[in-house]
């Protein structure tokens, strides 16, 4: 593989995608990466001489690699029909999605905004806006679909940053519920919710609570029936 | 489920043994020590519904056999640190079957850590308390036993992980004939296997004193609410003297309890808790208490047959409460 190759490889750019431009800055450890449907002129990898990428189009900070702070610049419009794309983000948010993808698995091991941030070398400003995103459903934690795979079972199933399922948990809603794991599930997110202050806490029981209808759906017919009313 | 399951003599067990199945096995220590090697698990307690009804016997033992699977189900004994990751490692469709001691650190650690374990209530976990005969509590010791190695244990718990195929599922359900009276709610401000302080409906008191000095009967076991599912945890001694009372489980601080009512007819009342259509589950257990409480030995006792033992296991710790597996479609 060439190296080219391999640095689409590991920024999950793929065809008919391309990295137009590329500007490295060791004294800050930064690389941007312009992203476009164009063919990319000849010799710009690693060449010295710069180049012109557009500068007004949104920047998302991506995954690292290695040391080097990764931000995407591309068209979102160009991008836009295109919502299995990990390398790019939403409208308003500082991370790709697939970022966002890493930043929300940490979360969901039990890792703080305080020890995140350190870890992925990222501001913590950026993460709370991330936070904030998902508190108001803006943005989501959940891998995006990729398209034309959407298994039917899942579009009744509300996405976990819906407010559906802190609800649930705060006992604002409240289910008729036949399965056994749910009841006990469920008793013990509440029990945990009502002790912990956290928000951050509070949102990754709601993940957990969905990823348990995400899993069991074919259970829980009776559930999902009594959510969608709501 | 198979016709050879239920209660079974040495020789019969020994052949369904001897044939290559997978199964899980309850008798007295002597019955279990006469099987031969094979792949199975068990554990050690001589009280069962049988065919028959209710049966005391160190001569013949339970089986129960596994026989919906995707690959051969892996058995295995596990240390009591390996417990918290029992989920986890669990198969990703499927459900896990395991056998505590009773008395055991695992028994503890299991019945006050199992809700927090990793990925619990995410895949189906059930099983059962190994015990002994109660006559002979303190002088024998509840095992487990790994039938592949004829390993004995009386502080590790016996698994099998059970894989299905893609089309089938596991469900865990459980069958509570008890219901919580309209008495005072009782919580407590530590969780444990024992407690002195509670508060009943909010008022500060003993636990002892309030069972005594109100002449509540002690066989009726505690139940909380979880989100509709009836959790029992079982009195087994009161010391009015240093104020303690014992669980046959843990109760948990924060979770509000009330005093069970009473039963007038055991059988007639768990048949009419059974869900659904009468059914023939995978796996069943029921806890020794009922047994004895409601008089069982030498009576039918419904159509769901197991151990009677000396606890419960659905996904959590039960009491006097019996626990089913059922394989769906």
């Amino acid at each position: 593989m060439k190296p080219e190759d391999w640095l689409h490889k590991a920024l999950g750019i793929n065809p008919p995608w391309q990295i137009s431009h590329l500007i490295e800055n060791l004294s800050t450890s930064r690389l941007d990466v312009w992203v476009s449907l164009e063919r990319p002129k000849s010799g710009w990898f690693f060449s010295q001489r710069p180049s012109a990428p557009e500068h007004t189009l949104p920047v998302w900070r991506h995954l690292n690699i290695g040391n080097f702070k990764c931000h995407i610049h591309a068209n979102p419009v160009e991008a836009g029909r295109h919502n299995n794309l990990g390398w790019i983000g939403d409208d308003g948010q500082p991370f790709t999605r697939a970022m966002v993808q890493l930043i929300g698995a940490h979360f969901l091991a039990g890792l703080s905004i305080q020890a995140v941030c350190p870890l992925l070398d990222i501001p913590a400003a950026d993460v709370w806006k991330l936070k904030h995103n998902l508190d108001n459903g803006r943005t989501s934690l959940n891998a995006p679909a990729p398209l034309g795979d959407s298994p039917a079972v899942d579009h009744i199933i509300p996405e976990a940053s819906h407010a559906i399922w802190q609800q649930l948990l705060s006992g604002e809603f409240n289910l008729d519920i036949r399965v056994l794991s749910l009841k006990l599930l469920m008793t013990k997110l509440r029990e945990q919710v009502l002790r912990i202050q956290d928000s951050e806490v509070h949102t990754l029981k709601a993940h957990e609570l969905q990823r348990y209808f995400v899993r069991h759906a074919h259970l829980l017919a009776h559930e999902l029936e009594q959510i969608n009313r709501i | 489920m198979n016709q050879q399951n239920g209660l079974l003599t040495i020789a019969e067990a020994s052949t369904l043994i001897e044939s290559g199945h997978f199964m899980s096995i309850a008798g007295d220590e002597t019955a279990l020590r006469k099987l031969p090697p094979g792949h199975w698990i068990g554990g050690t307690i001589p009280y069962f519904i049988g065919s028959e009804g209710g049966v005391t016997t160190k001569d013949r033992v339970y089986v129960q056999l596994i026989e919906c699977f995707a690959q051969p189900p892996r058995l295995s004994l596990r240390a009591t640190d390996e417990l918290p990751a029992i989920c986890h490692e669990a198969p990703d469709n499927g459900y896990t079957l395991l056998i505590i001691p009773a008395f055991s650190e695992a028994h503890r650690l299991f019945a006050e850590n199992a809700p927090n374990y990793e990925e619990m209530y995410m895949k189906p976990l059930v099983g059962w308390i190994a015990g002994v005969h109660l006559a002979e509590l303190g002088t024998r010791k509840p095992l487990v036993v790994l039938g592949e190695t004829l390993e004995f244990s009386d502080d590790k718990a016996a698994v099998i992980d059970v894989a299905l195929p893609d089309h089938r599922y596991a469900q865990v359900e459980i069958v509570n004939p008890f219901r919580a009276a309209p008495t005072p709610a009782i919580r407590f401000p530590t969780s444990g296997f024992s407690a002195g302080a509670c508060e009943i409906d909010g008022q500060a008191r003993n636990f002892a004193e309030y069972l005594v000095s109100h002449q509540l009967d002690s066989r009726l076991p505690l139940v909380a609410d979880y989100c509709g599912a009836l959790i029992n945890v079982s009195i087994r001694h009161i010391d009015l003297e240093n104020g303690q009372v014992d669980f046959y489980a843990p109760v948990f601080a924060g979770t509000e309890y009330r005093m069970a009512s009473p039963l007038t007819d055991y059988v007639r009342t768990f048949a009419a808790a059974l869900p659904g259509a009468l059914y023939q589950p995978e796996f069943a257990c029921n806890c020794v208490l009922n047994f004895l409480y409601s008089e069982l030995e030498g009576k039918q006792a419904g159509a769901i047959g197991g151990p009677m033992t000396f606890g419960e296991i659905g996904y959590q710790l039960l009491n006097q409460t019996m626990a089913l597996l059922t394989i769906g479609e």
